[in-house]
């Protein structure tokens, strides 16, 4: 069944994220070919130094470690998630890809940082047997300022 | 680092990464996306796949990986677009070219393609834009 129209500028969030190194190190070494964790955990095979080696990054011109850009999707990814699994949307969770991806990047992200994530259904759209889900998102850091807008569409078999 | 004067219109830049089986394991345990389909093979087949696949967003990163190692500086990237237009599967090699599209008012456009070892697309429309001072 096609998402009801009427949930076009359902709001999601505000989502609270503290960042972690940790976490930040996690993120790296998972999508760097290494294993994350503390236990049979492996370093990235190769990665931006300043995301990985605080020795590296104390020296860099940022003065200490920053996260990949894409660390994005950990902390800014609740409101499509909420979305593409609310009750209210109904979609089904096995005829759901992600279809589409958007970042605006605007400040960098740091161990530390207090993120606060909101989104909002930006676009409900049916082409054929095929629904489009958009959800915008908006991260701001404890500064006030935004550090990455992100638009996450999803699309469902129907 | 390289200056905004070191980059050229034409410039190419690469990355391969291979999934090995673990790889969408690790991925939602440091991104927190745990959706079945990326965890249980038998989820993954009643989907239509022939297993698990990769979460979207690792093949993402390692396209904004990809651009990053080129800037020269995580901080630099202002801007990343791609459609996901194949599912990525465990045992998928995947071969990221990227090229130096444009530079304007400081700005550094790159294009992207990513392939799998059967040569299909699996990103489409992959564009990513960096900033970078004169220094």
């Amino acid at each position: 069944m096609p998402i009801d129209r009427k949930h076009l500028g359902r709001r999601y969030g505000p989502y609270r994220f503290p960042v972690g190194l940790q976490q930040i190190r996690d993120f790296v070494a998972a999508v760097g070919g290494g294993v994350p964790g503390h236990v049979f955990s492996a370093p990235p095979d190769r990665t931006h130094p300043w995301t990985w080696d605080e020795e590296a990054a104390q020296r860099s011109p940022h003065g200490g470690l920053v996260a990949p850009p894409t660390f994005a999707t950990a902390f800014a990814i609740e409101p499509f998630a909420n979305a593409c699994s609310d009750p209210e949307l109904a979609v089904n969770v096995l005829r759901l890809v992600h279809g589409e991806q958007e970042f605006e990047f605007l400040e960098p992200v740091r161990p530390g940082d207090l993120l606060e994530t909101t989104g909002e259904v930006t676009r409900i759209q049916e082409r054929g047997n095929l629904d489009f889900l958009e959800v915008t998102t908006t991260t701001r850091n404890q500064h006030g300022r935004i550090v990455v807008k992100g638009v996450w569409t999803a699309i469902v078999r129907n | 680092m390289k200056r905004l004067q070191d980059f050229t219109v034409g410039d190419t830049f690469g990355l391969v990464r291979e999934v090995d089986p673990y790889r969408p394991i690790y991925y939602a345990a440091a991104s927190g996306d745990f959706n079945p389909i990326h965890i249980d093979p038998e989820l993954g087949r009643a989907a239509g796949y022939h297993g698990v696949i990769l979460q979207g967003m690792c093949t993402y990163s390692w396209m904004a990986e990809a651009c990053v190692a080129y800037l020269g500086d995580p901080t630099r990237l202002s801007h990343v677009r791609a459609r996901f237009t194949k599912p990525v599967q465990v045992g998928d090699v995947i071969t990221f070219e990227g090229r130096c599209a444009g530079i304007e008012g400081g700005v550094i456009r790159l294009e992207v393609t990513a392939r799998n070892q059967r040569g299909e697309e699996i990103l489409k429309g992959a564009t990513a834009e960096g900033r970078a001072g004169e220094g």
